[in-house]
């Protein structure tokens, strides 16, 4: 059982509605329908090429759904441009990382700011006092992000340099930059030992401890045991089943489908 | 922020030794064909400059400079000698609409990147050229306008007037404007648009992520890029005197980015000294008659391969090693 159990009258933040994406003649996505509470840590899980990252990507703009609806706090964003949802609160990361590689860790942090940049035009030439003001904030917040992802002693690294799990929690810690009130994190876990993905898993409980929404699509079925509130399993781009981590493991078309003859090897 | 401080010391020294060098510079080179080259090196400071804004920062592959190079000087001069327009008018007229045509050529070239982009950019300059050359109503084509008059005189209060046909004071005028040029551009750098700009430039689906709008920034930089193209060319019809098409080919554009390419793309003082060594370059070189065109194309290569990071990596490195071990 996840250590803080959602309200279960929580409103929904995001919600997605008959979501469909084709390409050519590959359906990638078919119908998914989904609704994130507020506060909530949403898994989306399934095998490889069910359509995860499809309805990732559909959910953040960087598609178009062929039908369906994406709305976000009330908000109908399903016509809105993914540098719009930003602004809206939600953040992202990518399955394939995706950084700054020439930046440092810090700058690449520092970026993440930009749309939270409070200075007036005419200072970006003269430089003013709100735009040292600014540049002094936005480097001790990238500085405090990069602390609380375990990054201190790398902040002036370029991140090209990183190892595979520092540049992980750096994309993390960009993505925070924005201030988002939904983080989506597309296989965060993926290609790290078990020492990274603990400390993964506590950063992730901690944001979710301090208020933030997280949908997680994931592999790594400890992990989604662990911290899912409620857990949407799809296989060829169909809802195949939704309920809390428990009853996922019960389900025998999830079992058969995705996890494969035998129960799972996960604590309860 | 002991190093916040040095580093602004450390700014305006830099500042403070381009006025000297500009100052001094005039009085060294002392006859008309040097003090021409030394216009010539402003404008094409400028010009590799703005390039260098939206290719090294933006990472846009923009080939239309010698386009905006021309818009920028045929705006001045026509608005001048056919409206009678005054020259400061015209010349900020000038700028902006050598600016609207980078903002036009980047709406239509969005979509694309890369080589396609340098290859609409390219079409863009041809275009323009042919443009130039045809509308003779306008333009009076290949025949040129001439005699075109240089700035007007300056009048400061308790000065004497500074009269523009004296190169030397033409000059002050010309590298004031570069100077001028690389500040915004520096400024602009290292405000939070520099950090913008790096980010589309590394990564445009991350930068979309963090909520960039992508499209409406390499607009901005391409609007910004011409804009001090347009500058340069604004000066040129007064400088030369006369104006004709050939000024602005699409060899220019390569000129330019040659410039920008031994200097080191992505940096400020690389366009400054690739732009100033290849406009002194083959007037130095003119002495041994066609040869200097292989003399010229090899120094080429041999920065291009053995220096991908342009004079500027070069000083960087010298620096480094003259600079005591002990000190960070």
């Amino acid at each position: 059982m996840t250590d803080a159990m959602v309200a279960a009258d929580a409103p929904v933040l995001l919600r997605a509605s008959g979501l469909r994406k084709s390409f050519g003649g590959v359906h990638a996505v078919q119908d998914i329908s989904l609704g994130v509470a507020a506060g909530a840590v949403f898994a989306v899980i399934g095998p490889n090429g069910a359509g995860k990252s499809t309805l990732l990507n559909l959910l953040s703009g960087v598609f178009r759904p062929d039908a369906g609806r994406v709305t976000f706090d009330g908000a109908d964003l399903t016509r809105v441009a993914a540098h719009r949802r930003v602004r809206h609160g939600i953040a992202r990361t990518f399955q394939k990382i995706r950084l700054f590689a020439h930046l440092s860790a810090l700058d690449n942090v520092v970026a993440g700011f930009h749309i939270h940049t409070t200075v007036p035009a005419w200072q970006y030439v003269i430089h003013g006092p709100a735009f040292r003001a600014n540049h002094a904030r936005c480097r001790a917040e990238a500085a405090r992000l990069l602390a609380f992802m375990g990054l201190e002693a790398r902040a002036s690294v370029v991140a090209g340099s990183l190892s595979y799990g520092e540049r992980r929690m750096l994309e993390i810690a960009r993505a925070l930059a924005t201030a988002p009130r939904l983080l989506m994190v597309d296989e965060p876990a993926a290609g790290l030992n078990a020492q990274e993905v603990e400390r993964l898993v506590e950063r992730l409980q901690t944001l979710r401890r301090d208020g933030l929404t997280i949908l997680v699509v994931e592999h790594n079925m400890d992990l989604v045991m662990t911290i899912a509130d409620r857990v949407l399993v799809i296989d060829y781009g169909q809802h195949l089943f939704e309920g809390p981590p428990a009853e996922v493991q019960q389900h025998p078309g999830v079992i058969a489908a995705y996890l494969g003859d035998e129960a799972p090897n996960v604590k309860p | 922020m002991t190093t916040l401080a040095s580093a602004l010391r450390s700014r305006s020294a830099t500042y403070l030794l381009a006025l000297i060098v500009i100052a001094v510079l005039p009085l060294i080179f002392t006859d008309s064909y040097w003090r021409t080259n030394l216009i010539v090196c402003a404008l094409n400071v400028m010009l590799a400059l703005g390039l260098d804004f939206v290719l090294g920062y933006a990472g846009q592959l923009n080939l239309g400079q010698s386009a905006f190079y021309g818009i920028g000087a045929y705006a001045a001069t026509l608005l001048v000698t056919r409206l009678g327009v005054p020259f400061w008018a015209a010349y900020a007229g000038a700028v902006l609409l050598a600016g609207l045509a980078g903002v036009v050529l980047s709406l239509f070239a969005m979509r694309l990147r890369g080589h396609y982009l340098a290859i609409a950019s390219l079409g863009f300059a041809v275009i323009t050229y042919q443009i130039l050359l045809n509308w003779i109503s306008l333009t009076q084509g290949p025949l040129g306008i001439y005699a075109v008059p240089p700035p007007p005189a300056l009048a400061l209060p308790g000065l004497p007037a500074i009269d523009f046909h004296n190169l030397a004071a033409l000059f002050y005028l010309v590298a004031g404007f570069a100077l001028l040029s690389y500040l915004l551009l520096d400024q602009l750098i290292r405000s939070p648009i520099g950090e913008t700009l790096a980010a589309i430039r590394e990564d445009e689906v991350s930068a979309t992520a963090l909520g960039i709008n992508c499209a409406a920034w390499k607009v901005f930089a391409f609007g910004a890029g011409s804009a001090i193209a347009g500058a340069a060319g604004g000066f040129y019809g007064g400088f030369v005197g006369t104006l004709t098409p050939d000024a602005f080919f699409i060899t220019e554009s390569f000129t330019i980015l040659a410039m920008v390419v031994v200097g080191g793309i992505g940096t400020l003082t690389g366009p400054v000294l690739g732009a100033i060594l290849l406009t002194i370059l083959p007037e130095l070189l003119r002495g041994i008659g066609d040869l200097r065109l292989v003399v010229y194309g090899a120094a080429l290569t041999l920065v291009v391969l053995f220096m991908p990071g342009g004079l500027a990596q070069a000083a960087r490195l010298a620096r480094d090693r003259l600079r005591p071990a002990n000190t960070p």
